[in-house]
């Protein structure tokens, strides 16, 4: 067990003058589980693969506990990594997948046995020992890659999107056991994917990165409680939150008709007389009787326990002049949630009132969020 | 991520088209004639490959005499005397043994210093790896026929070697071997390279977190990988090496020492005078069955090798 530090970590790829990983500061404590979340080509595979070993560090340092692991092969970091395609060696058997680092390490032949028999007890994969990785099915298989990681009892564990090669059923069931099974073992886990509803649920932090920088690193409720820039804002939560740009004037900040007040606080720290109101699908109060912004239901999507309008409004809903370019980017529509099985049909009229504890604001600039 | 996820009501479905009674590529009649075409294509070919071959092994059960006045017919019983001529008689047994010394030393050799050298070329980045690859691939347009004199010289020379001059030479089994190494790496690293190109990354990555060294990596999980690769090119190099003849005819020339092509080709030009053709089939049935066996062990492994590629 062990807590693992990236110092100013950066790894360039030959030919491209911008790092995949740029300056990364993240600690992680013992027996933490940080997921690393962002969209495809943000770095988040690459900083997992620095962490691993397998891709070099060209700036900084990465430690895990006390020791300096930055130029270390990747063996003798004391890591183990499950892979996204599971990378089982498909000639030996589920037992032999799992006992090869032992076998490696030359590990008394009864001692690897009772090692191996006590992770596929773990995972359920007693029946399967003698099997061929071919012969397994896909959950099986995502199964034996867990077992080969925990059977070395590393001090971290490192995943890279293991659930993605499996049915969304599947996956979402392996989540919880994934999860509770890092409690169990309390090993330090980082684990990558693309999926912000995996990284919400497993994670005890979150860290979102955009581009090779960490945007933030948070617990999954301050992730979506107060988000730190626009970016995260519309990352994390599904649907994504609604992002309107919006004039500041003496009393507030202008959106289709509605004042949003700023606190003295945030009026200093803003740096134009633009900010972005967010708010959250969830955080509209809807009206019937006309006194919010006028707006027309366009599509519902009917989810059973909630319902997600995508309304239109009439009104121009951002104060600030868009360029013609963005015109077909400003935004006349608001995503609301309603509760399941509402009564709403398509081209009704409704009036939407933002929550006055749900509104986020943004500086337009710099798209960092205003103190609340 | 957009300010906001909104989608518009999706256009009204185009009108579905009227349910054609034309039929797709591969079905009915048309298909049916492709079939018979592709058939027919096949059964001839077996035919042209199994016929002569069938000939062979008849004409090997029969008596000079029956062989002589009815070619084409079945022998009245089997005569087993023919290949025990061709056995001792006809020195094919010694050919035999000399054919199976200098394969069994120049395959394994070959497949070793071919995967070693195909894997290396296939997996790791260094200065003049293409280099290195296309040297091989160039070898491949190499004729044999173009080295056979420098070559007679080359391993005439190679028994004035200290310590193992007196393995190799002329009329050495090593040497042979070595001279059919030399000219199966072309081909084999070839073959082996693109077949170690195919497997994927993240399991030689899995093998390298997981404690192997360079060499552990190859030999514990690759080289196990690439088995239907290996097969395939070690049985293609197998039947090589076992039907070569025109290197023996050049490098082994004391009679002891030939192999078992040239034991056939002596044993037919001896025909002209002796006559004896049941034995000279015999002969030529011993030096197939080998080949056969291995071949029709092996068949399935083949084919997965040569389609490895196409899988996945």
């Amino acid at each position: 067990m062990a807590t693992v530090t990236f110092d100013g970590a950066s790894r360039y790829y030959a030919g491209n003058d911008k790092p995949a990983v740029d300056q990364l500061d993240l600690e992680v404590e013992d027996g933490e589980f940080l997921v690393l979340v962002g969209p495809s080509g943000c770095g988040k595979s690459t900083t997992l693969r620095m962490l691993a070993g397998l891709e070099g560090v060209d700036e900084g340092a990465i430690r895990i506990g006390e020791r300096e692991v930055t130029n270390l092969p990747p063996k003798d970091r004391d890591i183990a990594m499950v892979f996204q395609n599971y990378a089982l060696y498909p000639h030996m058997t589920v037992a032999d997948n799992i006992g090869f680092h032992l076998k490696i390490k030359k590990m008394p032949k009864a001692e690897r046995a009772e090692r191996i028999q006590e992770a596929a007890k773990l995972l359920d994969l007693e029946p399967y020992l003698e099997r061929k990785p071919a012969k397994l099915s896909g959950g099986q298989r995502q199964r034996v890659a867990m077992g080969r990681a925990i059977v070395r009892r590393p001090q971290v564990f490192c995943m890279d999107e293991p659930l993605s090669n499996l049915d969304a059923k599947l996956r979402v069931q392996t989540r919880t056991q994934i999860a509770s099974l890092q409690r169990r073992l309390g090993v330090t886990t980082i684990y990558v994917t693309h999926d912000q509803v995996e990284a919400m649920t497993m994670g005890d932090r979150v860290a979102v990165l955009k581009d090779g920088v960490l945007q933030q690193c948070d617990t999954p409720i301050g992730l979506f409680g107060k988000p730190k820039n626009l970016f995260v804002a519309g990352f994390i939560g599904s649907p994504a939150m609604n992002l309107i740009p919006a004039k500041v004037n003496g009393e507030g900040a202008l959106i289709g008709g509605q004042t949003i007040p700023l606190t003295p606080a945030q009026r200093s720290a803003l740096t134009g007389t633009n900010v972005v109101v967010g708010v959250r699908p969830e955080g509209w109060t809807l009206k019937s009787d006309g006194e919010g912004i006028p707006a027309m239901v366009e599509v519902v999507e009917e989810l059973g326990s909630d319902q997600f309008l995508y309304c239109s409004t009439s009104a121009e809903l951002a104060s600030v002049d868009t360029e013609p370019a963005d015109e077909a980017e400003a935004p006349h529509t608001v995503t609301v949630r309603a509760p399941g099985m509402s009564a709403f049909q398509r081209g009704e009229k409704v009036a939407l009132v933002p929550q006055p504890g749900a509104v986020h604001l943004f500086d337009a600039e710099s798209g960092d969020r205003l103190p609340d | 991520m957009t300010t906001t996820s909104v989608d518009h009501p999706p256009p009204p479905a185009p009108p579905a088209e009227p349910a054609s009674p034309r039929r797709g590529p591969g079905v009915g009649a048309g298909a049916g004639a492709l079939n018979l075409l592709n058939g027919g294509f096949m059964l001839v070919w077996a035919l042209i490959t199994t016929l002569p071959l069938l000939w062979a092994i008849i004409s090997s059960f029969k008596t000079n005499t029956e062989f002589l006045s009815d070619p084409w017919g079945l022998p009245e019983t089997l005569r087993f005397d023919n290949f025990a001529r061709a056995w001792s008689t006809a020195n094919i047994g010694q050919y035999f043994v000399n054919s199976v010394i200098v394969v069994a030393i120049s395959v394994p050799l070959t497949m070793l210093l071919g995967a070693m050298a195909a894997y290396v070329l296939a997996r790791y980045d260094f200065p003049g790896n293409r280099v290195v690859y296309f040297g091989f691939v160039g070898g491949m347009i190499f004729p044999v026929f173009l080295a056979l004199v420098p070559l007679f010289f080359v391993v005439r020379n190679l028994q004035n070697l200290p310590l193992l001059g007196e393995f190799l030479g002329l009329n050495s089994h090593l040497s042979l071997a070595l001279v059919y190494v030399a000219f199966s790496m072309p081909f084999t690293v070839f073959f082996l390279t693109a077949f170690f190109r195919t497997q994927p990354t993240s399991i030689a990555e899995a093998a390298i977190m997981d404690g192997c060294s360079h060499f552990g990596l190859f030999f514990r999980v690759m080289l196990p990988m690439a088995k239907p690769g290996l097969i395939s090119i070690g049985l293609f190099n197998v039947l090589g090496h076992w039907n070569q003849y025109i290197l023996p005819v050049v490098l082994m020339n004391e009679p002891e020492k030939k192999v078992l092509a040239q034991g056939l080709a002596a044993l037919a030009i001896s025909q002209g005078y002796r006559g004896d053709w049941t034995a000279l089939f015999a002969g030529l049935v011993i030096a197939l069955l080998p080949v056969l066996i291995v071949y029709i062990l092996f068949q399935k492994q083949v084919q997965a090798g040569l389609t490895a590629g196409v899988l996945k």
